[in-house]
């Protein structure tokens, strides 16, 4: 009998000396990683590895540089990211002095994109202006291991010219503020579409709503790029009043209340405040 | 040799192998890093990064709340990292102004 047992207890003992092994490698005594890339980093270091960046964009101004440094983070949208944060900013910690700055370099890549997808005009005899030699504009990085950092790109014009700031701008008028029955929308919305004169969206518009006395509460335009650039909304509740501000045109509109609609099969629901502000002509 | 001292060493034998398959063949996926982890360059940009900020904002105490999530001993020696290595690896003059500018800050409150 003990010759038909044979080896089997050593086979046991291998396989347990394997798990006891693994179980050690694995949990007990896991390698730890040094000199990691920045894509790797947990997300509540990623996020502030975008507010540094944010920042950073904030005092120099240099977006092909914010870009760059964006791209080591891995976000498959790096725009969207960082209005993503920023909402989440607004709606968690109501830190609304980072939320505009991630807006702000959310909203100037976007303006980015938009700029680099539209053919240029024609250049003008006198012909254009090159922007100035500023180093601080040169790697940051200069590895070569990371091309991704190791070289801004030649034309600096989008560093030379940034997207427009709308603190900068003239001020917002209102163009229509009325309620809407859309039963696709699925909630009482007030919805606001800032655009500039030619009809483009405007990001980064600060917005102010509150129930008249009551605290205000802040949000941007542009933080939900996939339904425009200048779009923002804010989820009302029906039956009560409210005033939306845009501070830093001195616009107030009041009496926003979501209205009551009803189906084509006459079933009631809950309508949408549509509100569009424009720079004038 | 006895069953148990060779069940003993096929056991050890199992363990060497269960190490190397953990730790070399299929170590545990790193994701979820800190600061602290990231390689020199990356920590040197960050560094910049703060440096830039401070340049303009004149905070102090936000760029060394910033440097201490680099995991050194203190922020000064972060600063001196970045330095060293931006100097290995020739960044350009304006950069490194503002690293020193950062540092001498940071050794004036030392």
């Amino acid at each position: 009998m003990d010759q038909n047992r044979g080896n089997w207890y050593l086979l046991t003992g291998l396989i347990f000396g394997l798990i006891m092994g693994i179980v050690y490698a694995w949990a007990i005594a896991p390698v730890r990683e040094v000199d990691t890339h920045p894509n790797l980093l947990r997300d509540d270091y990623k996020d502030i590895y975008r507010e540094l960046i944010s920042r950073a964009y904030q005092a120099n101004n240099n977006l092909p540089r914010a870009k760059a440094r964006l791209e080591l983070l891995g976000d498959e949208d790096p725009a969207l990211a960082l209005a993503a944060q920023a909402q989440r900013y607004l709606a968690e910690s109501g830190d609304n002095e980072m939320a505009k700055v991630l807006a702000n370099l959310s909203a100037a890549l976007q303006q980015a994109a938009i700029t680099a997808e539209t053919p240029p005009p024609p250049a003008s005899p006198e012909g254009e202006e090159q922007p100035t030699g500023e180093t601080t504009r040169a790697a940051a990085s200069p590895t070569s291991s990371d091309p991704a950092v190791s070289s801004t790109p030649a034309s600096e014009t989008t560093a030379a010219n940034p997207a427009p700031s709308p603190t900068n701008s003239l001020p917002f008028i209102l163009q229509d503020s009325s309620p809407i029955c859309d039963p696709t929308l699925g909630e009482p919305l007030i919805q606001i579409i800032a655009t500039d004169a030619e009809g483009k969206g405007v990001p980064g518009v600060k917005l102010e709503i509150s129930l008249g006395a009551d605290p205000k509460e802040v949000f941007f335009t542009g933080l939900k790029p996939e339904l425009g650039l200048g779009y923002a909304d804010y989820l009302a509740e029906p039956g009560l009043t409210y005033q939306l501000e845009v501070p830093e045109s001195g616009l107030l509109i009041s009496d926003i209340e979501v209205p009551t609609c009803q189906t084509e099969e006459e079933d009631s629901y809950w309508g949408s405040w549509e509100i569009y502000i424009t720079h004038p002509n | 040799m006895s069953r148990w001292t060779l069940f003993l060493i096929v056991m050890l034998v199992g363990l060497g192998l269960g190490l190397v398959y953990g730790w070399v063949i299929n170590p545990v996926s790193y994701q979820d890093t800190t600061l602290p982890d990231l390689r020199i360059d990356y920590k040197t940009d960050y560094t910049l990064m703060v440096a830039e900020v401070y340049h303009q904002e004149n905070d102090l105490d936000w760029a060394l709340n910033r440097l201490t999530l680099l995991g050194d001993p203190n922020p000064l020696t972060s600063v001196e990292n970045a330095l060293k290595f931006a100097s290995q690896a020739e960044y350009t003059l304006p950069d490194m102004f503002l690293l020193r500018d950062l540092h001498n800050a940071i050794k004036e409150t030392n």
